[in-house]
């Protein structure tokens, strides 16, 4: 942090010439260079600094702003201090919303981690074609949401689906998984984990990778093997790997939206309609802007607490 | 046994991941009407009907259009300008310099959907809903971008631009024809990421692009699911949508995968 001191100034100044700056090595040409340099510098930043200003910092006070006021469409407002907050505490919509963001976060997170871990072991042990079967694993991460919303939805359709026909040829079901009430939440869940399990499971491999070989050898010379070392030996010294996936996808669940809006409009009777959906809704249903930016605070405020979190075991892990 | 139990599990599991996709495209080219089921295996009655339908039924090209336009417009203006700041970031000293790019990378804090609303109200004041500018631009802030940017040109040896400095070149001239050529590899594989993130989007353009002209593949492809679109024509839809992604995996799968587990972006 060497131009800590000169970090108040924040807009471009034609002369900065007063403001301290880190030490010059010795021998370098003095002021006008150094001038010249800091005007060059903060022109490449110039462009990337007003999309910035105006498209993330703005917006980030905005909401707080806005969270503040009965905002509407026609851009009429007026100032009504925490009154919002206070609608949100009464509002049973927003209580189930938030329970059913949780409840999909518990069964989305051990699903995905459980998902990326074994493909991940699974690799880390594979010398025969271990780059196809990678690229097999993480061919879904780089397709949309939507498009595995689509597709899960038509393989868990109660009349027509793919998943049926199975149940079907076994003497079973039908089921009807995105029109029940207890089944719907892990059934997006599995969609989800399946669009997404590649990306943790490249980040797991690459901390399983890390392990130094000479460990695992003497475990194995300790008489330690399969599930033993695994859990005594490997998971240990995996566990910074861990907790950050773990916090990266709890972080991802509890922004869910796409799927729900494509699987199921939130339904059964609200039983997958989620924070994000509600926010939707009193946004660009209801127009009700203030409204919907308080809604955007608690979900800030919900990553903020995962991502102090992951801060903490992953600080004291090393 | 034992020895088998491996290869067989890693099989089982690859066929799993793979059957969506593999129905996806059984039903897409399986004749219309009736039921899906077990007809779409019968391969001997494939056909292109559900592609023309659907290509015919809805604005379907205008959307793909859009997609592209919305990708790779992305593209170029992200990598210009994160590679820009991150060469003043790394090596040109000005004042606020540590502040501003903490305070970039503090803007990754805040999730997308929190600031949603303000950010579409900014928009729309500015005239910008169901423009192309207004889907564009305000997804050119990517805080990922700068920061990796900042990282790969910290590594490179200032000498490289204080020879071309001492030869008089200009500092624009210095950007194009020695930083520019040094970051070709990461510029390909942020090039990659920015196009899958903006290809496969949905919240930002479905706010923003509120006529069907406007709307992007991903965008239109929700809007078909909720129209009761026959489900063939739904999955043809949908195997036009993946093939850009198909065909970028196909190219570029090595890059890809590396660069998450060097780097760890993430949309």
């Amino acid at each position: 942090m060497t131009a800590g001191t000169a970090g108040e100034r924040t807009a471009p100044t034609p002369e900065p010439v007063a403001v301290p700056g880190p030490p010059l090595p010795a021998g370098r040409p003095a002021r006008p260079v150094r001038r010249r340099e800091a005007r060059v510098g903060l022109l490449f930043v110039a462009p990337m600094l007003l999309l910035f200003v105006v498209f993330r910092f703005g917006p980030t006070i905005g909401a707080a702003f806005l969270s503040l006021t009965d905002y509407r469409l026609s851009g009429d407002w007026r100032f009504i201090g925490a009154e919002n907050y206070a609608r949100l505490l009464q509002d049973d919509l927003f209580w189930s919303s938030l329970g059913v963001t949780a409840l999909y976060t518990l069964f989305f997170v051990p699903l995905t981690v459980g998902l990326s871990l074994g493909t991940a072991l699974l690799l880390h042990r594979t010398v025969w074609l271990r780059g196809f079967f990678r690229g097999v694993f993480f061919l879904p991460y780089v397709t949309s949401i939507v498009l595995a919303a689509v597709i899960w939805k038509w393989i868990y359709d109660v009349e027509d689906g793919l998943l049926n026909a199975v149940l079907g040829v076994l003497s079973l079901g039908p089921v009807d998984f995105l029109g029940d009430e207890r089944l719907v939440l892990p059934a997006i869940a599995a969609t989800s984990a399946w669009k997404g399990f590649g990306y943790s499971m490249l980040i797991l491999l690459a901390g399983l990778q890390s392990i130094p070989r000479e460990v695992t050898e003497a475990a194995v010379i300790d008489g330690a093997t399969g599930w033993r070392r695994l859990r005594w030996v490997t998971l240990p010294l995996l566990r910074p790997v861990l907790f950050f996936v773990l916090v990266i996808e709890a972080i991802g669940a509890f922004q869910v939206f796409d799927a729900m809006y494509v699987m199921t409009a939130g339904g059964p009777v609200r039983a997958s309609y989620p924070l994000v959906y509600f926010l939707y809704d009193t946004g660009f249903k209801f127009f009700d802007f203030g409204y919907a930016s308080a809604l955007g605070l608690v979900l800030f405020l919900v990553v903020l607490v995962f991502s102090l979190i992951q801060r903490r075991l992953i600080g004291r892990d090393e | 046994m034992a020895r088998l139990r491996l290869p067989v599990l890693l099989v089982l599991v690859a066929l799993v991941t793979m059957t969506p996709f593999a129905v996806m495209v059984l039903v897409a080219f399986a004749p219309p009407g009736g039921r899906t089921l077990p007809g779409a295996f019968d391969l001997t009655r494939a056909t292109w009907e559900n592609f023309s339908a659907v290509l015919s039924g809805a604005d379907v090209t205008r959307w793909a259009a859009n997609s592209l336009v919305y990708s790779l417009v992305s593209v170029v203006l992200i990598l210009l300008f994160s590679s820009m700041a991150g060469y003043a970031f790394a090596k040109k000293r000005f004042p606020g310099r540590e502040v501003l790019f903490w305070s970039f990378l503090a803007t990754l804090m805040v999730p997308f959907q929190a600031t949603l609303i303000p950010y579409f109200v900014l928009v729309s004041r500015l005239g910008g809903v169901d423009t192309y500018w207004g889907l564009i631009v305000p997804t050119l802030a990517n805080s990922q971008a700068v920061f990796l940017m900042r990282q790969f040109i910290a590594q490179l040896p200032d000498e490289l631009f204080e020879a071309a400095k001492i030869d008089g070149a200009s500092e624009w001239r210095i950007y194009t024809t020695v930083v520019l050529p040094l970051i070709t590899p990461v510029l390909a594989t942020l090039g990659v990421f920015v196009f899958l993130w903006h290809w496969n989007d949905f919240l930002w353009p479905l706010v923003i692009g509120q006529s069907s002209a406007m709307r992007t593949l991903t965008v239109g492809l929700a809007t078909l699911e909720g129209e009761n679109v026959a489900v063939n024509q739904v999955m043809a839809g949908a195997t036009i949508t993946v093939l850009p992604c198909l065909l970028v995996f196909g190219l570029l799968q090595r890059y890809l995968t590396d660069s998450i587990a060097t780097t760890g972006l993430k949309s």
